[in-house]
């Protein structure tokens, strides 16, 4: 039994059929002490489409992110992931999300193939088939010649990878990452494209991005933040010139 | 359950695989192996009550050693952020790490062991009070894990997480004598909060269950706490 059909309800069937958004956001708002870092947020996104968040440092991407992981609450608004309120059924959306934190951390201690067992088991893979899962995705991110090295010696392009490997391991629907190509050099930038648009249709994607040409080639759809709040949003498609498009909003 | 089963299996083994519980083992042994020469020497009686309240002083200083990192480590390499964003209840997180934590200390109290084993070969000690007395250091040890995880989960400098420890440590032990200054009902709550005070009488051989109570729900509200604490978002 696949993860997904363990926690089947009648709401994922909405989301994989279309009619429902694979997330959705309602006049979200998150509030630290007297900063509000996002205000209002009000946003769908759909199932299988690469979804791209642009802004500069500090505008929110970060935060919206962590509140669909469930690493945050919101202080206002409604949140639905995967047919799932975040704060209602914060297990259930856990379940059916893949997460990588801007920092992409991983235990230090553990190999690769020791961490994504242990992250599979986590993500509640059944036992019998936790090798396999683990497996596959190193097979899929190309992670064999460095399965069996201890996390701390890999370089920043494998721990990226290793990263993702971890959100993919139990194959959720939904990935959220948090500047996936945060520090990797252009060979690796391109690989990484090339691997979320890979994921497209079989998973919905959000990625967040400073970098205007990284959302550009990578995403179907972008949406733009400021200051916590959402400026935009855009298909890719009707954009002729994302440049200008940021410019004119920010 | 399962998730629990391997949180426990994780944490216990980056306990193993860390320096810092041989390191506290070492010096906890050297030190009771140092009081239990002299003490048997000098008094010549088969008791083990000056090793378990060694032991009691060493573990406010060692425990906190132990405890620093969980947390601490997790929040500074943001590794908590995977965890948190797994679909793993936060109550399952916190016992995971008390319980592996506990192991370990559990395990090095048991090492001591081998003076009771010595004392029995070569003499007629009170195998009650020895009873009592490892029954005291494993509820005192629990209560001293489960503060030492708390004060773990607020900060994520081990430094700061370990100096918290032992000054909460220090305080209870030490509410009895401050209850002398204090006028009713406040003298109570001290003499109450003490300890020492729930300490003594089980090494002593007296177990009440006023006694148990006092360690299982100190243990209990900090470990509480510790769960609401990651909980809050």
């Amino acid at each position: 039994m696949t993860i997904s059909a363990i926690d089947a309800a009648p709401n994922d069937a909405l989301v994989q059929t279309g009619i429902a958004p694979a997330i959705s956001a309602s006049n979200v708002s998150k509030r630290y002490g007297p900063v509000l870092a996002l205000e209002g947020l009000t946003l769908d996104i759909h199932a299988g489409e690469v979804f791209g968040l642009l802004g500069p440092n500090g505008s929110g991407k970060t935060t919206f992110m962590r509140l669909l992981a469930g690493y945050l609450l919101p202080s206002a608004g409604r949140l639905m992931v995967a047919g799932h309120d975040v704060v209602g059924d914060s297990l259930a959306v856990r379940r059916r999300i893949g997460y990588v934190p801007e920092a992409a951390p991983l235990y230090r201690q553990m190999r690769v193939r020791e961490f994504l067992a242990f992250m599979a088991r986590l993500r509640g893979v059944p036992e019998g088939n936790v090798k396999g899962a683990v497996e596959r995705i190193v097979d899929r991110l190309v992670l064999s010649t460095v399965a069996d090295k201890p996390t701390r010696a890999l370089s920043r392009g494998y721990r990226q990878r290793t990263a993702l490997a971890q959100a993919l391991v139990h194959d959720p629907d939904i990935l959220i990452l948090d500047e996936p190509s945060n520090g990797l050099d252009p060979r690796q930038i391109i690989e990484m494209r090339q691997l979320i648009r890979s994921l497209a249709g079989r998973h919905t994607v959000l990625i967040s991005s400073h970098i205007l040409s990284e959302v550009e080639k990578t995403c179907d759809r972008v949406a733009v933040l400021l200051n916590g709040r959402l400026l935009g949003v855009r298909a890719m498609a009707d954009t002729a010139d994302l440049e200008a498009w940021f410019l004119s909003l920010t | 359950m399962r998730t629990l089963r391997i949180l426990f299996a994780k944490e216990l083994n980056a306990t193993l695989t860390s320096p810092i519980g041989y390191t506290v083992a070492a010096v906890f042994l050297l030190v009771l192996g140092y009081t239990f020469s002299l003490t048997l020497f000098a008094t010549k009686v088969a008791n083990l009550q000056y090793i378990f309240h060694q032991m009691y002083v060493l573990s406010i200083v060692l425990v906190p050693v132990l405890t620093m990192r969980s947390f601490a480590e997790e929040r500074r390499s943001e590794t908590l952020e995977l965890l948190l964003t797994a679909p793993v209840p936060e109550l399952s997180i916190v016992l995971a790490k008390y319980a592996a934590t506990l192991t370990l200390v559990l395990g090095i109290f048991a090492l001591s062991l081998v003076y009771a084993v010595i004392l029995d070969r070569y003499g007629e000690p009170d195998w009650g009070q020895i009873y009592a007395g490892y029954l005291a250091l494993a509820l005192h040890a629990s209560l001293l894990v489960a503060v030492g995880l708390l004060m773990s989960s607020i900060t994520e400098n081990q430094v700061v997480a370990a100096a918290l420890s032992i000054g909460i440590f220090l305080m209870l032990w030490f509410a009895d004598s401050v209850s002398y200054l204090l006028s009713p009902p406040f003298d109570s709550l001290a003499l109450n909060l003490s300890l020492i005070g729930h300490f003594k009488p089980m090494v002593s051989g007296s177990v009440f269950v006023s006694d148990i109570g006092y360690f299982i729900t100190s243990s209990m509200l900090a470990l509480f706490l510790t769960t609401w604490g990651l909980a809050q978002r």
